[in-house]
């Protein structure tokens, strides 16, 4: 191994079958530390079950996932997020009743019984969540309950509250999926901002002009592994990129 | 529910000053306090006094119990033996060891507390169903062994727990305890605001309201519920072991009833899980009801069919309880409350007016303002 | 009798105790494969079932085996109406929990019914051939045992030839195992799983007559079996049926082997332990049950 795969996030044969279907076949990955990664793919290419097998929502059959040199392929889903890797999901998760202030700020660490005992709603943190809030441009909702918004308000909303958790490298499900072109512009912007500030990005996204635009390095997955990866430019003229997607 | 007034300083940290709601809350648990406080020389005779104490009883073994319902949403059907796990603690500690009344009660529900470690470790371990089914089998299990082993429980005979106070006649020795059972109920109470409004808490909430997102924000979700499972089995234990002194007399089919589970689960459903009263409120009617019917009819089977069908009542149509399905009724009656909507869409448009062109986008995405429709819901 | 004819007895007894446990356990394992249901009410429909047929045994002078062609059909229409009219209207995020509320709601009233109806006293069937027994090398069993072990074998084996033979059972299969999918396939889940519940509480209907054969019945008899079927589901896999019937076969003899040094209370509490060191050590039950996974 050379010493770059010592650095971010990798994984290593990793293997998933639900009953017959086999969602991960052997897949494995090394993303560029520092870098916008995107992962594209078929539909049931395995692209969320990936996610599910990083962060530990659903356990692999085998392989491993390494983080920093770290093996966290049985650690616990909160373990992995205080690692450092932070995820959205597909369909939004969001906690419907609960204010998008409490959203966010379900998303700080507190330590020690103390830690734990402190309010909520202080005065740190409730500025720390709305500064999120503001950025993503919803601080106009801060006490409207999650269920109440609209499903763009939603993604947003999620976004906000794993940011508030300061990932080093988030992974987004499908950022764009059913958003308007205008929200898609702005959490591009937003995803370029971020990965300036030093976050490490894996992106699974249908939506090409989004991927194309905003990622440095592209990995394409068909039935549960890799078949290719490199820039957006060498990707755009593959063959076996457009051989998938096609169904060939 | 804090209401955004000033765009420019609200902020949920910063406390705004005295609003009518706050000081109607205020005087409203001012008044609790005062009642609770001259109960016991209002009352008109001991029965009616020790009719109090078993409502008391009740609210705080329900308010014990939604430590784990109400924040976490996972139903317990067997804080019952929880309690009669504390009444026997107390009782055979007192009976049996010799210890001091009240140091057995404190030893007891420690004891009851440690023992929900593993109890809670086998119900939470996975999620969703096993923990009712836990809760279920750890009440009949109970029972089983508590009749069968008599040589140490007193079996189907009962076991009879000497009184604190020998020298105090009925009526002081009810008055005393109304105010034992009224002091652990306020510090329940504390206890559960404090992680009502805590970091704790908030977690707690998050795994209510979706556990695996709770858990991929960083929340250590199987530690806080185990947690808050020790602690309610705690304040239960200690309710147990407060009635095994006061009542004097335990028989394990009332104390390791999965009845009186489900009374506790009306209560606090009836009353809002989500509110720190609720429980109280909720013990207030059942409880009350419960007492009343009793003495009226005495025990019939009547009294299931008319439990079952309140609980299905409540469950099929206020899941949310009385208290906020009426505060909502209110609610829409009081013009300040649409205020949450209508100044964020005067916000909106200020920020309209100064703000960048991808915010207007955004606004226009939103449908008209958030849905109106789900406010009652 | 030598102890080695008991210990032979308390064997066959057991197969015998263990072939109703997993009729009944088969009808809670339904429940739970199609909606994450714990159906808290199905021991309390079994009792009712064995109070109409004590009913109809000793007011209408029917063979409590005849009353069957009344509860089966009454029990399944109940169960559809439940799902459909009760379970599915609550809301899909805390179903697990409420549902739990509810079918124990309906438990309690049918159990305060039942008392209300017939009075906490003891009954039991007086059957021309109640008190028959088989010899066989030693050990005695008596015939109502076996003519209810005969029930729950017929029954199950008709759920069995349901499930794998039919297109309906395959549909049911389809939506225990991958709702989406099934709908996707067009298969209408709801009705489906409306009839799933309804076959569940057939499967009570047959249990109940079964156990009022050569069981003294009283309207709280319910809790005395609801601890053991939900600790056979649990150890059998949550979900699976024939998981479900191994984890009853197994604690059924368990429980019967150690009725012989204990008394029957204390050889209860196995189901107890059984279930509790399950859920400790292996949640996903010991005999299979893929749903396990995601329960
Ligand atoms: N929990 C599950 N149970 C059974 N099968 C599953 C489960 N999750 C995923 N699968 C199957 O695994 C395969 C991969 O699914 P996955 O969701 O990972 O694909 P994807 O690449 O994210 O697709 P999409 O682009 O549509 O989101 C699919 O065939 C899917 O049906
Ligand atoms: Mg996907």
């Amino acid at each position: 191994m050379s010493e770059r795969s010592e650095q971010g996030l990798r994984t290593e044969g990793l293997t998933k079958a639900f009953g017959g279907v086999v969602a991960l076949d052997g897949a494995s990955v090394a993303f560029r530390q520092g870098q916008v990664n995107a992962l594209i793919g078929p539909n049931g290419s395995g692209k969320t079950t990936f996610f599910n097998c990083v962060t530990g929502m659903i356990r692999a059959d085998s392989g491993r996932t390494v983080y920093h040199g770290r093996n966290i392929t049985r650690a616990a889903p909160h373990a992995i997020a205080h690692a450092g890797i932070g995820r959205t999901f597909q369909l939004c998760r969001v906690f419907p009743r609960m204010s998008a202030l409490d959203n966010v700020l379900a998303a700080v660490r507190p330590v020690g019984l103390l830690g734990r005992l402190r309010g909520a709603r202080n005065r740190a943190e409730v500025d720390r969540a709305r500064g999120w809030l503001t950025r993503l441009g919803i601080e106009h909702l801060v006490d409207v309950e999650a269920r109440n918004m609209s499903w763009g308000q939603q993604k947003l909303l999620e976004l906000a509250g794993v940011l508030m958790g300061d990932p080093e490298t988030v992974l987004l499900d499908e950022p764009a999926g059913g958003v308007n072109p205008a929200l898609l512009d702005r959490i591009g912007g937003l995803v370029r901002e971020l990965n300036a500030e030093g976050r490490t990005f894996v992106i699974v996204e249908h939506n090409m002009d989004l991927v194309m635009s905003i990622s440095d390095h592209i990995v394409v997955f068909d039935r549960g592994r890799p078949i290719a990866e490199g820039p957006p430019s060498v990707i755009r003229s593959d063959e076996r990129v457009l051989g998938a997607y096609l169904g060939v | 529910m804090p209401s955004a007034s000033d765009p420019a300083t609200t902020s949920a940290a910063r406390r705004p000053a005295v609003t009518p709601a706050r000081a109607a809350r205020g005087v409203l648990l001012l008044l609790v306090v005062v009642a609770a406080l001259s109960f016991p020389s209002l009352a008109p005779n001991p029965y009616v006094l020790s009719a109090g104490i078993l409502v008391l009883n009740y609210a705080l073994l329900s308010t014990s119990w939604n430590f784990v319902g109400g924040f976490t949403g996972y139903i317990s059907l067997g804080h019952g033996a929880l309690a009669g796990l504390g009444a026997y603690g107390t009782g055979l500690l007192v009976t049996k060891a010799g210890l001091p009344s009240f140091l057995a009660l404190l030893v007891a529900a420690l004891v009851v507390a440690a023992l929900a470690v593993p109890i809670g470790y086998a119900a939470l371990r996975v999620r969703g169903a096993s923990f009712v089914i836990v809760s279920i089998a750890l009440v009949l299990v109970l029972l089983l062994v508590f009749q069968s082993w008599a040589s140490f429980t007193g079996g189907s005979r009962g076991l009879t727990v000497p009184r604190p106070f020998p020298d105090l006649l009925r009526p002081e020795h009810h008055r005393v305890f109304w105010f034992l059972f009224a002091g652990l109920l306020a510090l329940a109470l504390l206890v559960w605001w404090l992680i009502d409004r805590s970091r704790f808490g908030l977690g707690l909430k998050a795994i209510r309201e979706d556990e695996d997102k709770a858990e991929s924000l960083g929340i250590p979700t199987f530690a806080y519920k185990l947690v808050v499972f020790v602690v309610s089995a705690g304040f239960t234990a200690a309710a147990g072991g407060l009635y095994a002194l006061w009542f004097g007399d335990l028989d394990p089919v009332f104390q390791f009833s999965i009845l009186t589970g489900s009374y506790l689960v009306l209560m606090a459903l009836l009353g809002g899980v989500r509110s720190l009263f609720g429980p109280l409120l909720g013990a207030l009617v059942v409880g009350t009801a419960l007492e009343y019917f009793k003495v009226e009819y005495g025990s019939t089977p009547l009294h299931l069919v008319a439990t079952g069908l309140l609980l299905a009542v409540v469950v099929l149509f206020m899941p949310d309880g009385v208290l906020p399905a009426v505060a909502a009724g209110i609610d829409r009656f009081r013009p300040a409350q649409q205020s949450i909507r209508e100044v964020t869409a005067a916000e909106l448009r200020e920020q309209r007016a100064g703000g960048a062109a991808a915010e207007t986008e955004l606004a226009g995405a939103r449908p008209g303002g958030a849905p109106a429709t789900k406010e009652g819901a | 009798m030598t102890s080695g004819a008991l210990i032979f007895q308390s064997v066959i007894l057991g197969l015998l105790l263990g072939g109703l446990y997993a009729l009944l356990a088969s009808g809670l394992t339904l429940y739970f494969g199609i909606m994450r249901v714990v159906m808290i009410a199905h021991s309390a429909f079994l009792i009712l079932a064995a109070y109409l047929a004590w009913w109809s045994q000793t007011r209408l002078g029917v063979d409590p085996l005849l009353s069957l062609v009344v509860t089966v059909p009454l029990f399944f229409a109940a169960g559809v109406l439940l799902q459909r009219g009760l379970l599915s209207r609550l809301r899909p995020a805390t179903l697990t929990m409420m549902s739990v509320l509810l079918t124990f709601a309906i438990a309690v009233i049918i159990e305060g019914l039942l008392g209300y109806a017939f009075t906490g006293t003891q009954r039991r069937i007086q059957l021309g051939y109640g008190t028959a027994n088989l010899e066989l090398l030693g050990a005695r069993i008596a015939v109502v045992k076996l003519i209810a072990f005969g029930l729950a074998v017929a029954a199950l084996l008709t759920l069995y030839l349901l499930l794998k033979r039919t297109t309906f059972g395959w549909a049911l299969r389809a939506t225990i195992q991958h709702p989406d999918a099934a709908r996707l396939v067009g298969i209408d889940t709801n009705r489906v799983a409306g009839y799933g519940f309804g076959i569940g509480l057939a499967t009570a209907a047959v249990g109940g007559t079964a156990l009022a054969l050569d069981t003294t019945i009283y309207p709280s008899l319910h809790w005395h079996w609801i601890g053991p079927l939900m600790a056979i589901i649990v150890v059998g896999g949550l979900g699976s049926v024939p998981g479900a019937a191994a984890a009853a076969m197994v604690l059924g003899l368990t429980q019967s082997l150690l009725q012989i040094p204990l008394n029957t209370t204390w050889a209860q509490t196995i189901f107890y332990l059984a279930l509790f060191a399950t859920l400790a050590f292996r949640p996903q039950g010991f005999f299979g049950g893929r749903l396990a996974q995601r329960f």
